[in-house]
């Protein structure tokens, strides 16, 4: 066991012992990345007792030094570097580099001529020629390189930002901005494509698109290529809406708002059906079976005044509290207020035909059957509907000012469900009390419902119309008020 | 800036009632006053200052959702919106008619709606789930339904109150992606940013509601 175990590891001597090659420079490495020249220049000559055999130790160590200012030692050690390792062309290039630090065009030149017979086929070589000859003032001669090692190494990114550079460096602004997009389109994930080309951009006074190419960095290609086409499914919105889109979208809503109701009940849309039936059956076992009260067809009489009077008393209690409950809404899109009464109206009009038909339903069995009076239905519902949208928008508007006002609707639609004569005759009424008790609108139009539903005679069409007068009058009032509270609205809701 | 002017703020000042009733003297919280700036076409402006100065009750002023208490805006002829996300959601509602629904309340018109139904599916990558109730997704599934429905709102001034976080993290960068590409687009944007590093990689212009009539700091 002893001996398997020491035999799986190698025999311990000073070679196996040392770090690998690479492992060694990462510690210089370290300080150059840290750019603490002096300490990578001590880490290099260290390593250089160590690994006499590797470039690094002398090219890097030359590197350092140069950064330092200690141009002659770099020079010697890249001198040294070209002797040891003449396939290596950092020693031509760094030494050409270091050279032209020291002001040695000479022989910085003769250093490249050298590396670009020695090693066409290392990309740097070009890219440091085109960069002396740029900076011994030759551009045509930098271009020429440049060109040269961009058609020989089309995968390397250096050698077209090189391309750009030196439109930069010749102020040839235009040309830059266009081999800077080459510089992207080659090479989408390389950053400087977009830094140097925003620093262009920022050169031409275009701070915009300069941050644009630094966001389409983060972004990537395409999302810059898909800035730059003409977004087609853009929608534009209005400044204002207009009447149609504002019905269209009340209708929306108030159809939809059903649809979320049905979905919250099992039966659904069954519900609808269901509650008026048993509200009527209820009145006609208590009414109709049980008191056997008001005499021969009372329960018709009622019926057909409870089922209108139910539809607006609902219909106003839900309107009434709409805009204090938009007012999540109200603050996150422009919308005229009259939107959320509205849709209350619409709303419970959807739900009311159905307690219509039932209505005519109960009608017909109780022996009313349709005559053609019943085409007057439409004006009177059309009123009762012009009527609920008023009285509606009218609570919800002040309510919103004086919310204690919520309280007291249910118990105004008590007293209003008394005063409308839902339970009695117009004929109790003493004779001097009528004319009053007509200008109630609600008792007014369920008396004009009972003439067509019971007596089958046209409705008083003066009084219709006085009717339909006063509601288009009160409908004028309440949206120039609204017009003029629209902007109030979202701030009085959230206080 | 280069650009015409498309909004004038002249003024401007907005105050909330913070308590007061019949037997109480109201008093009122100052969001902001005297603030005075235009808003050139094509830029991007970003409104910064802490919690309570009013940057989002600046945006619902210049988005013309409220009325402002002192001054005055004046608009020169442009749209502006600003950007809500689900705006207008019903829970009991599967994510078509909500998309279409919250579509029309940020300003599409119903057929302009309906022909982006799905494209907005296909951006939100909700699959089967835009035909379940909205009640039954998750924060985030709700989050992505809405930017999506909001994406393809192009106005003229686009208000953004720190929406661009939403959803999980691959699409809250596909989110960001797309608000980026948006903003720099010809649109002129205001947006309420928390953001330091988002302000400065967006903005032209900085407006910090902290100073005196909304100091210009950039």
């Amino acid at each position: 066991m002893a001996e398997s175990f020491s035999s799986s590891f190698p025999p311990s001597s000073e070679s196996h012992r040392r770090l690998a090659p690479q492992d060694a420079f990462q510690w210089a490495f370290d300080a150059m990345a840290e750019r603490r020249w002096r300490q990578a220049a001590g880490r290099w000559a260290t390593l250089r007792v160590v690994y006499p055999e590797h470039p690094p130790v002398w090219i890097q160590a030359a590197v350092a030094l140069r950064e330092l200012g200690s141009h002659g030692e770099a020079l010697s050690l890249l001198s040294e570097a070209r002797a040891r390792f003449p396939d290596h062309p950092g020693g031509w290039v760094q030494g050409a580099n270091t050279a032209l630090a020291e002001g040695d065009v000479a022989l910085a030149g003769q250093l490249l001529d050298e590396a670009r017979a020695r090693f066409p086929q290392d990309p740097p070589v070009w890219i440091r020629s085109a960069h002396l000859a740029q900076a011994t003032g030759d551009p045509e001669r930098a271009l020429h390189y440049n060109q040269h090692a961009r058609d020989t190494f089309p995968d390397w990114a250096p050698a077209f930002d090189q391309h750009a550079e030196l439109a930069m460096a010749a102020g040839d602004w235009d040309s830059a901005r266009q081999r800077w997009a080459e510089v992207r389109r080659r090479f989408p994930d390389h950053p400087a494509g977009y830094r140097r080309a925003a620093m262009v951009e920022e050169q031409q006074g275009r701070p915009r698109e300069a941050r644009r190419l630094r966001l389409a960095e983060e972004h990537g290609i395409d999302w810059l290529e898909e800035g730059d086409r003409a977004d087609t499914v853009a929608v534009a919105p209005p400044r204002r809406r207009d009447w149609r889109n504002f019905v269209d979208l009340v209708w929306t809503k108030a159809r939809l708002n059903l649809k979320a109701e049905a979905n919250r009940n099992h039966l659904r849309y069954l519900w609808w059906v269901i509650d008026p039936l048993l509200y009527m059956a209820v009145f006609y076992v208590v009414f109709g079976l049980l008191l056997h009260r008001g005499g021969e067809g009372f329960v018709a009489y009622l019926l057909t005044g409870l089922v209108p009077f139910q539809w607006f008393a609902k219909t106003v209690q839900h309107a009434s509290n709409t805009i204090v409950e938009g007012r999540g809404l109200m603050n996150q899109v422009r919308i005229s207020p009259l939107f959320f009464p509205l849709v209350a109206v619409v709303q419970n009009a959807g739900k009311q035909t159905l307690v219509f038909l039932m209505l005519a339903i109960f009608l017909v069995v109780y022996g009313l059957p349709p005559t053609v009076h019943w085409l007057a239905l439409i004006p009177v519902v059309t009123v009762q509907l012009l009527l609920m949208a008023v009285v509606g928008c009218a609570l919800a508007m002040i309510i919103p000012f004086v919310r204690d006002l919520i309280n007291l609707v249910p118990t105004g639609l008590q007293f209003l469900l008394f005063c409308s004569g839902v339970f009695y005759t117009l004929d109790t009424i003493p004779e001097r009390w009528r004319d009053l008790f007509m200008a109630n609108p609600m008792a007014n139009l369920l008396h004009q419902y009972r003439r067509i539903l019971l007596e089958h005679q046209w409705p008083e069409w003066s009084q219709m119309g006085w009717l339909a007068l006063g509601c288009l009058l009160g409908l004028g009032v309440l949206i120039l008020a609204y017009r003029r509270l629209e902007g109030v609205f979202p701030r009085v809701v959230v206080e | 800036m280069n650009g015409r002017v498309i909004l004038s703020a002249r003024n401007l000042g907005v105050r909330y009632k913070r308590r007061g009733g019949l037997f109480r003297p109201a008093r009122y919280h100052q969001a902001f006053s005297g603030l005075t700036f235009d808003l050139y076409q094509g830029e991007t402006l970003a409104l910064i200052g802490r919690n309570g100065a009013g940057k989002s009750t600046l945006l619902k002023v210049l988005a013309g959702i409220l009325r402002p208490d002192q001054g005055c805006l004046i608009n020169h002829g442009v749209t502006v919106s600003l950007l809500s996300l689900q705006a207008g959601f019903d829970p009991e509602l599967p994510g078509t008619d909500n998309a279409v629904l919250s579509a029309m309340l940020l300003g599409y018109s119903r057929a302009q709606a309906r022909a982006c139904l799905h494209r907005i599916a296909a951006f939100s990558e909700l699959g089967s789930f835009m035909d379940e109730p909205v009640k039954t997704y998750s924060s985030g599934m709700r989050a992505r339904l809405g930017f999506s429905v909001a994406m393809f709102l192009s106005p003229d001034v686009l208000l953004i109150d720190e929406a661009l976080t939403v959803g999980d993290r691959s699409f809250r960068e596909k989110a960001e992606r797309e608000m980026s590409k948006k903003i720099h687009s010809l649109q002129t944007v205001v947006l309420v940013s928390h953001s330091e590093s988002q302000v400065d990689k967006l903005a032209d212009r900085v407006i910090d509601l902290d100073q005196p009539g909304g100091a210009h700091v950039l």
